[in-house]
């Protein structure tokens, strides 16, 4: 049960803080494409720079592993990240 | 802070704060970086299972992101929920074939054309987040968090094709 409820709480509010920040709109998405409105930019990097210090802090002290971090290939990495703008921005996910 | 649930929009920090929180709290407890392409994969892996099989017998399915209902899937099943109930409480939510005024201003009233589009789209999306290994959210911010160059070259990537689609899709109107 706790493999399903684990997942299930934490899906819970990232659904939630991504709605609060409007990102289940289109033109939230599009237009930091379009340098209008950066709240994609100032929501991810303030979730990155929270996370990175929580998580930080807590394997310092030692209560917390590091998970395997994302694999770098760089030219996967790229052309994969050219392909997802051209969706991200034409669609607005 | 019944004031705030009610809110349809939070401050972009406010709402990145919490994100980040449940990124520490999927690390600590979990052990997992939240991502969301990944259970297209696992799933639609699951799918082809069943209506093709011999298209799920390759080595990305069989090692790189089996089938099934992994940890990922169930955590989007959260993700609808949290968000349905978030947009609910705060009187955000509505159903709308062709939802946002932007789109309706800049490309009419039609549905099939949103719908095609955001099908293409998410295809695209989907397609290109499983080349470079994660999304926006398991590999920008997952993987950024960790400072790992993968976030990084694919955040340039990201804005690098997302700019000139723009200005495709909006041309004077950029």
């Amino acid at each position: 049960m706790g493999d399903v409820l684990g997942p299930l709480v934490i899906g819970f509010f990232f659904g939630w803080a991504l709605q609060k920040a409007g990102l289940g709109k289109y033109h939230k998405i599009v237009n930091v494409f379009r340098f209008t409105d950066l709240t994609v930019l100032k929501f991810m990097m303030t979730a990155l720079a929270v996370a990175m210090v929580g998580v930080f802090a807590l394997n310092t002290a030692g209560l917390v592993a590091l998970p395997t971090v994302p694999a770098t290939y760089v030219l996967g990495n790229l052309v994969g990240g050219l392909i997802f703008g051209v969706g991200m921005a034409g669609a607005g996910f | 802070m019944i004031a705030l649930l009610k809110q349809k929009e939070w401050s972009p920090y406010l709402a990145g704060v919490l994100l980040g929180i449940v990124y520490i709290v999927s690390i600590a407890v979990a052990g997992v970086i939240p991502g969301a392409s990944g259970a297209f994969e696992n799933f639609g892996g699951l799918i082809a299972q069943a209506v093709a099989p011999a298209l799920a017998n390759n080595t990305y399915f069989k090692f790189v992101m089996p089938p099934g209902i992994s940890w990922e899937v169930i955590l989007l099943v959260g993700v609808f929920f949290g968000a349905f109930v978030s947009s609910k409480i705060s009187g955000d939510f509505k159903l709308a074939a062709v939802p946002d005024e932007q789109w309706r201003k800049m490309f009419g009233q039609s549905v099939w054309k949103r719908w095609v589009i955001a099908f293409v789209g998410g295809v695209i999306i989907e397609f290109g987040a499983g080349i470079a290994g994660g999304c926006t959210s398991g590999l920008a911010v997952g993987g950024g968090l960790f400072l790992a160059p993968a976030a990084f070259i694919f955040m340039a990537g990201m804005f690098a094709s997302g700019i000139p689609t723009a200005i495709l899709m909006y041309w004077r109107k950029f």
